[in-house]
């Protein structure tokens, strides 16, 4: 599946992996989140932050008709305003979104899937 | 006067004013800010924190200064707004923390407290962005350490600290591109210094009002219109098309009838246009407005006195002529800051399927030249330019290139050696030989021992009646060139490719690789390969398109 745009060259297809990591690279620059978790980690049962190379596998992308929904599982450290962070990768990533791709997002669904407390 | 001890009354009321002076100042901020994401609310976010710690601490004020600064972090915590909001707040969770156990803190106790929530807020961020409020923060509490080792007054302390962090802000446009780009400082960090701005003016028992904004109107007339560039893409889309900018210079007499304040005044002027900033004090108000009627803007601006600096600019003019530039003149190539190599192989040849198969096998540049059509000495010292290479070395692939070739490497600057490869196949041999590692001189011999190795066999047709070595050639015969030598002609070019190469096969021959010019048809490859395969069953055969003219084939034996 992927994101088609149609220009008057021809069409470009975008990979949903490319918005994936997109997405997931502006969260990250986010204040707040240290990371992102997998989408399977409440059934795994593990508390695992995803590394760099696959943190898109937190990043979940749908088409619905015309519509782009964005579903992004994220790991927030403790002592932080948890909806005013996730509010946050919410415009970071859309911003971003829309001035690497021009695309423009319907949803962007945050789910938080754990605290990280540095401070014992 | 000095400070030496911060009870929990004072520190509140230092809170009360940093959250004053950034809310006065809130707008500035607000219009600085274009990262992360420049959409105008850094200011107003800080602002609903902080007023939000502030009002916690003043529902709780106490001698005791551990409960002031919990009170600070709950407030923040809960108000946190937008980014620089949540990271307001950890830098004074982790302020609080440290004094948390304190009735009344020292100088010591007040810069540790600044590094403790430094340290708090970059736990929070997985990749922390420099050139923003957290190295503000960073720079500041560091200073700040040093200064209390020798320093008691917590005064001069707060003076040093505010000094380090406008110092570090001024620098946020080197670590950040965007900011450099826009031409301003970050908005996060500039809403910190704020804060610190108001924490020093209650110590030194100043009321704020009486701070100059250190941000210049320029910086916010670039980020307000950098931010008109964002949403203005077509000129039609342009709804207020002149960018006003002009001074008012109050007369006592207007503003007597008339009293000024700076509220009213933007908020009166926002019914003219948008991207409006309005900065006031005593004497003058300076207005940057983008309106439809400018003239109503100054008529009103004359209400308060006399107008000075005025600059009108049609922005609609602005726009197209800045398109049109764009369409006319394509975006200049970025210099692209290609490091220096040890060495650069440049060759010339003719063809694009050749010079694809000499870049693929190690060549940096390929001049494009050959039979008929010999570079110059000029190009070549260009190319020589080009591959930014301490030592480069030449294959002119042709005898009549070697001149040449020869005459550029001792104009240049750079080490240069010409190994003389009168052939294609020549070349390749030659750079195939080639070894990274070793220096130029070895290079260049080993190179020129590798031409040796290989044969060249080349079909191309005669251009007219003529007697070379003994052959008769008739105008578009097909020519064989055995090491440049002719040998052969023939009228069919797949016939004359096979004679030649029976002359030139031998026992020794390994390798057989065939490239074909643009007159061939790959059918006419096909057929010539798998006759060959059958004559040669000891030889490998490689086949490339070299998309050359003039030279129906070109063959290298090894």
């Amino acid at each position: 599946m992927s994101i088609e745009l149609k220009t008057s060259y021809g069409q470009i297809d975008i990979s949903n992996d490319v918005v994936a990591t997109i997405a997931g690279g502006a969260a990250i620059d986010c204040y707040g989140i240290v990371g992102m978790a997998s989408k399977s980690q409440l059934k795994d049962g593990l508390s695992e932050i995803l590394r760099k190379e696959n943190f898109t596998k937190g990043v979940i992308v749908r088409q619905e008709e015309d519509q782009l929904h964005i579903d992004m599982y994220i790991i927030v450290s403790y002592g932080t305003k948890i909806s005013e962070v996730a509010h946050n990768v919410q415009t970071k990533v859309k911003y971003t979104l829309n001035q690497m791709l021009g695309l423009s997002v319907d949803s962007l669904n945050i789910f938080v899937q754990g605290v990280r407390v540095t401070n014992p | 006067m000095s400070v030496k001890v911060l009870n929990g009354k004072r520190f509140a009321q230092m809170v009360i004013q940093g959250a004053n002076h950034l809310s006065n100042n809130a707008k500035t901020v607000d219009a600085l800010n274009v990262f992360p994401v420049p959409d105008g609310d850094t200011g107003t976010n800080m602002n609903l924190s902080i007023t939000s710690g502030a009002k916690e601490v003043k529902a709780n004020v106490s001698e005791h200064i551990g409960k002031v600064g919990s009170a600070l972090a709950k407030g923040l915590l809960m108000g946190a707004r937008g980014n620089s909001g949540v990271i307001l707040s950890q830098l004074f969770r982790g302020f609080s923390k440290h004094i948390e156990a304190k009735e009344t803190i020292t100088s010591k106790d007040f810069a540790q407290a600044l590094e403790a929530g430094v340290q708090t807020a970059y736990k929070a961020v997985m990749k922390p962005v420099e050139g923003t409020i957290l190295t503000v923060a960073k720079d500041a509490a560091k200073k700040a350490v040093a200064v209390a080792k020798n320093e008691e007054d917590i005064i001069v302390l707060m003076e040093e600290t505010l000094k380090e962090a406008n110092a570090s802000l001024k620098r946020t446009p080197d670590l950040l591109p965007v900011l450099k780009e826009v031409g301003v400082v970050d908005s996060g960090g500039q809403g910190l210094v704020y804060v610190y701005e108001g924490f020093l003016a209650e110590l030194k028992g100043q009321r704020i009002e009486d701070i100059v904004p250190t941000t210049t109107m320029n910086e916010l007339v670039n980020a307000e219109h950098h931010k008109s560039v964002h949403s203005a893409i077509n000129t039609e889309d342009i709804e207020f098309g002149y960018c006003t900018e002009f001074m008012v210079k109050f007369e006592e007499d207007k503003v007597r009838d008339n009293p000024f304040t700076e509220e009213n005044f933007r908020n009166d002027l926002s019914q003219y246009g948008d991207s409006l900033l309005v900065i006031a004090d005593e004497e003058i108000v300076k207005v940057h407005i983008h309106a439809e009627q400018p003239g109503d803007v100054l008529t009103y601006g004359q209400k308060y006195g006399s107008l000075i600096n005025m600059k009108i600019e049609n922005m609609r003019e602005q726009h197209s002529n800045l398109l049109f530039e764009e369409d006319a003149y394509p975006a200049p190539k970025p210099e692209v800051n290609k490091k220096r190599e040890k060495f650069g192989i440049i060759t010339v040849a003719m063809g694009e399927g050749i010079a694809e198969l000499f870049k693929s096998i190690g060549a940096k540049a390929v001049i494009e030249g050959g039979q008929t059509m010999n570079p110059s000495t000029e190009d070549i010292l260009k190319a020589i330019d080009e591959v930014n290479a301490d030592n480069v070395i030449i294959l002119p692939n042709n005898s009549n290139i070697i001149m040449a070739a020869k005459q550029a490497a001792e104009v240049a600057e750079q080490n240069v050696a010409v190994v003389e490869s009168k052939t294609v196949p020549q070349g390749m041999a030659a750079i195939l030989a080639f070894n990274p590692t070793g220096d130029l001189a070895d290079n260049e011999a080993t190179m020129k021992e590798a031409l040796g190795s290989v044969k060249t066999g080349q079909i191309t047709f005669a251009v007219r009646d003529t007697n070379i070595d003994g052959v008769e050639i008739q105008k578009d015969d097909f020519m064989g060139i055995a090491d440049g030598k002719i040998v052969l002609t023939n009228k069919d070019k797949k016939a004359a490719a096979k004679e030649l190469l029976s002359t030139m096969m031998d026992d020794d021959a390994e390798i057989l690789t065939v490239i074909y010019g643009e007159d061939v048809s790959e059918e006419d490859v096909e057929e010539l390969v798998s006759e060959l395969e059958e004559t040669y069953p000891d030889a490998e055969v490689e086949v490339h398109n070299g998309k050359q003219p003039l030279y129906s084939f070109i063959f290298s034996i090894e």
